[in-house]
């Protein structure tokens, strides 16, 4: 059957790419305009809750950088800059924090922005019955949050926090009205209320959300290019799960911006002139194999290094991402200045694999050509998340797997959803892993490579999926996280990574890829250096 | 008056002798009903808790929301989760028979409301495709009958292909076609008629592919039939011929694929309300398979299972009007 039908498809898209040469140019205006509905197609999952203190996930952090703010942003440098706090000084036993409010800030429910507002949020990211998962992570050490004044908040911790601002940038920890938060949890997901450029006025599931311009709105971050109210009338956040469809409704201009953009549809894209590209890594940790050290055969150095000396993977990157990814040699995201890249580490050598192969006693071969040793198969179980890894990196896992059997390792790829794939590592029932961690500022490390990330929480959930347990790299976490000066911050971190990257946990990829797609005409539209997500704010339409 | 030699077995006017047997079969009928919401409930039960994964992730904001032990743990106190599976089997059936369908995780909202808000978006789109399958299948069925062996055969193979082709590939095909090159239609669904072509077009279009092969087969079987040829003896022309008794012979099979015809509609809907980004109980049922929502899983595959009994019972009555012959069986 699909004989019959390929020809059929192939003349469909040979119409499609003759279509995309036909381009009409648009009038364009140099001067923002305001006014007109942009329609976001997403197709992140659509949150189940738009309070992104509630659990607290990626697609509740893209809808509500819409309407909620934080305390601080960061700029593209990687500098944090002012937010709804306009100043903000450390005690010098890094045990407070005092934040200056911006000034005559309401929230659009009239609330006043206050300091006994903030304590509000904290407490609500801390109650239990919020079920908050990252907010809460990321205020642990926050121990009490009073007022020093009106505009003046004091948090106070239970040991110093270096990476305080950096968590508090994030959209999973944006201030929200604390009238509104006494509300119950269900109508404050539902129509949550921040100080933000758009309102939430209405919420159509397995559609869209309707978003309108806050007209009062007085508190962009201090990168905004204006700052007055949103240029756009409002926002229609819709969701389209469907990665074709989500394109085709971007060609046709039922939509303004998609996100989740595949390889395939980047390059597609890059011959239609009504389209344009956005690349936005996140930050946190890169995308990466994890190799689980915990267990044979990777408890034995020489194995690990031979599997990354065995593993190609730069002309796969190549071949597979058709150049919109590029490799990474770093424990980091490329937009972490702390992060230090080591290429030299990642060699691509079968001789030297098989050398160490040798000498780590694997010296046997079996029929299929794979190595054993003392009868037992060089296997690896690498269950695979079909949720978190796109196709691309699917495909790009079955390249590993190919270049790895020359040097005789067994690659089982085990494609799972992601509460099996969950499950998997929660039994230790893996030999290789790759997990995406999204988190602003080089802590991400502490989260993913010390030791207490090991123990599975009774959900079977833990970070440290390498199992690295390495005292010295332990307590150079914990001295990074608790040091507040930079250059020695960035000593201690590089010094941390090199253990992790010279042990041969890790074998890094790429970044974590987040691209966005917007039609030409769409102006002002940039992504946060926080965490990447879209803001509208600046976003105008250059239609006439 | 002379009495035709051959009569059509299926006389116009539908006499029924056998209104006692009515009872014994709407008992038997509504007896199997109960047992199949029974078996569906609990098959579903257990085979939505067996696969691994922890439903307690998605009360908590779904995977990927690194959620902390305590809220976990806080979550399965809250929904019983903590209970042996077979008490929450008990719990679950106990509230089920007192028509209580619990609240969906993912959506803190009752089953009740969710089914409600989208069951009607999917029904739309599962009658209309019907309607819009069965015509296409007659047409192409009647123009082949009257067109010979050639026309024929053509039809029969696009009836092959139509049948065969996936409702995924189709829906990005006609996408591609309508939206993208012709810009005729959008590409997903958006308010009124328009939107709502394109995601007939993917389900009507195979489902018309099976009705056809079905119905052109009965049209031929009648037309060579002895009562057609007594008919045109009598000097009924070439429509009366097809419109009173060929057409009557066809709509039988079509009748009793009906039933089929919803199941496969529904297991379509899945695939075209996520391609499409329609609401509708089939995206539901994706996203809370997907998320572990045990609850809506078990209310939305009850609300297909219900609606499928109701469709297969009312084709049978179906049957029993057009096709006398099924009640003297």
């Amino acid at each position: 059957m699909k004989r019959t039908l390929a020809p059929i498809l192939a003349a469909a898209t040979a119409i499609v790419v003759l279509a995309g040469c036909t381009s009409t140019p648009t009038t364009t205006s140099t001067e923002p305009v305001s006014g007109g509905t942009l329609v976001y197609a997403s197709g992140d999952a659509e949150p189940t809750c738009l309070d992104p203190h509630v659990g607290g996930n990626y697609p509740q952090a893209l809808v509500a950088t819409q309407y909620l703010e934080s305390l601080v942003s960061k700029d593209i440098d990687g500098t944090v800059i002012p937010w709804l706090a306009t100043s903000w000084t450390e005690a010098d036993d890094g045990l407070s924090w005092d934040f200056t409010l911006k000034s005559d800030v309401t929230f659009t429910d009239g609330t006043p922005l206050t300091a006994d507002a903030v304590a509000a949020n904290i407490a609500h990211l801390q109650d239990p019955d919020t079920a908050s998962s990252t907010g809460y992570l990321a205020v642990q050490k926050v121990e009490s949050v009073e007022a020093v004044d009106e505009l003046t908040a004091r948090i106070t911790l239970s040991s110093p926090d270096s990476g305080l601002l950096d968590s508090l940038s994030q959209p999973w920890l944006a201030i929200e009205s604390p009238t509104a938060l006494e509300r119950t949890q269900e109508v404050n997901c539902e129509s949550p209320v921040g100080t933000g450029p758009f309102v939430v006025t209405k919420w159509n599931r397995q559609q869209s959300i309707i978003l309108e311009r806050n007209d009062d709105y007085s508190s962009p971050p201090a990168d905004a290019a204006h700052g007055d109210v949103a240029y756009l009338d409002g926002i229609e956040w819709r969701f389209l799960p469907d990665s074709a469809s989500r394109y085709a409704a971007l060609q046709s201009g039922t939509v303004d911006v998609i996100d989740n953009v595949q390889p395939d549809t980047i390059v597609a894209a890059e011959e239609d002139d009504n389209i344009v590209e956005v690349d936005a890594p996140r930050p946190g940790a890169s995308n990466r194999i994890e190799l689980n050290s915990s267990k044979a055969p990777f408890d034995d150095e020489r194995v690990r290094e031979a599997f990354i000396r065995a593993a190609g993977v730069d002309d796969a990157i190549t071949s597979l991402f058709f150049g919109t990814a590029t490799r990474s040699y770093s424990a980091l995201s490329s937009v972490e200045s702390f992060g230090i890249s080591e290429p030299e580490i990642f060699g691509y050598d079968q001789a030297e694999a098989a050398t160490l192969l040798d000498e780590a006693g694997w010296t046997e071969t079996d029929a299929d050509g794979y190595r054993t040793k003392d009868g037992k198969t060089l296997e690896l179980t690498f269950p695979v998340s079909t949720n978190q890894s796109i196709p691309a990196e699917q495909s790009l896992f079955e390249q590993i797997q190919a270049t790895a059997k020359e040097a005789g390792f067994k690659v089982v790829l085990e494609p799972l959803d992601l509460a099996s794939w969950y499950t998997a590592l929660g039994e230790n029932d893996y030999d290789l892993v790759s997990a995406p961690y999204t988190k602003v500022g080089a802590d991400v490390l502490r989260i993913l490579f010390d030791s207490d990330g090991t123990k599975p929480a009774p959900s079977g959930y833990f970070a440290n999926h390498s199992q690295v347990t390495d005292p010295a790299l332990d307590e150079l976490l914990e001295s990074a996280n608790a040091e507040s000066d930079q250059d020695k911050r960035a000593d201690l971190y590089a010094q941390a990574q090199k253990i992790i990257l010279e042990g041969f946990y890790i074998l890094p990829l790429y970044d974590q890829q987040n691209h966005y797609l917007l039609r030409s005409d769409v102006e002002g539209f940039r992504a946060l250096p926080t965490v990447s997500t879209p803001t509208l704010y600046d976003a105008w339409l250059n239609r006439s | 008056m002379v009495e035709p030699l051959v009569t059509d077995p299926l006389p116009i006017e539908g006499a029924s002798r056998a209104r006692h047997r009515w009872l014994p079969w709407a008992l038997l009928r509504l007896g199997g009903v109960v047992f199949v919401l029974w078996a569906v409930a609990t098959v579903t039960f257990f085979a939505i808790r067996l696969i691994p994964g922890d439903p307690a992730e998605a009360i908590v904001g779904g995977p990927g929301s690194q959620a902390s032990a305590e809220a976990l743990a806080q979550a399965r106190a809250d929904y019983g989760l903590d209970q042996p599976l077979l008490t929450q089997y008990l719990t679950y059936l106990s509230h089920l028979v007192r028509g209580d369908l619990g609240n969906s995780y993912s959506l803190r909202s009752p089953v009740v409301d969710v089914i409600g808000e989208n069951i009607g978006g999917t029904l739309l789109l599962a009658v209309v495709s019907l309607v819009v399958a069965s015509l296409i299948a007659l047409g192409v069925a009647a123009l082949s009958v009257r067109g010979g062996r050639l026309a024929s055969a053509l039809a029969s193979l696009l009836e092959v292909i139509a049948a065969a082709v996936p409702h995924f590939w189709l829906a990005i095909a006609l996408i591609l076609l309508f939206s993208t090159v012709l810009g005729w239609l959008p590409p997903v669904s958006v308010p009124g008629v328009a939107g709502l072509v394109l995601p007939v077009l993917t389900l009507a279009i195979p489902l018309a592919g099976f009705l056809g092969q079905v119905m052109r087969e009965s049209i031929l079987a009648a037309i060579s039939s002895p009562f057609v040829l007594a008919s045109r003896a009598r000097g009924e022309n070439e429509r009366g011929v097809f419109w009173r008794h060929a057409l009557r012979h066809a709509a039988i099979p079509a009748i009793g694929l009906t039933g089929w015809a919803f199941g496969a509609l529904i297991s379509g809907a899945v695939v075209v309300e996520t391609i499409f980004a329609r609401p509708g109980l089939g995206r539901s049922l994706l996203s809370a398979v997907q998320q572990r929502d045990v609850p809506l899983v078990l209310g939305v595959v009850l609300v297909v299972a219900v609606g499928y009994m109701l469709v297969t019972t009312l084709t049978d009555l179906a049957d029993r009007l057009v096709d006398p012959r099924v009640v003297r069986r």
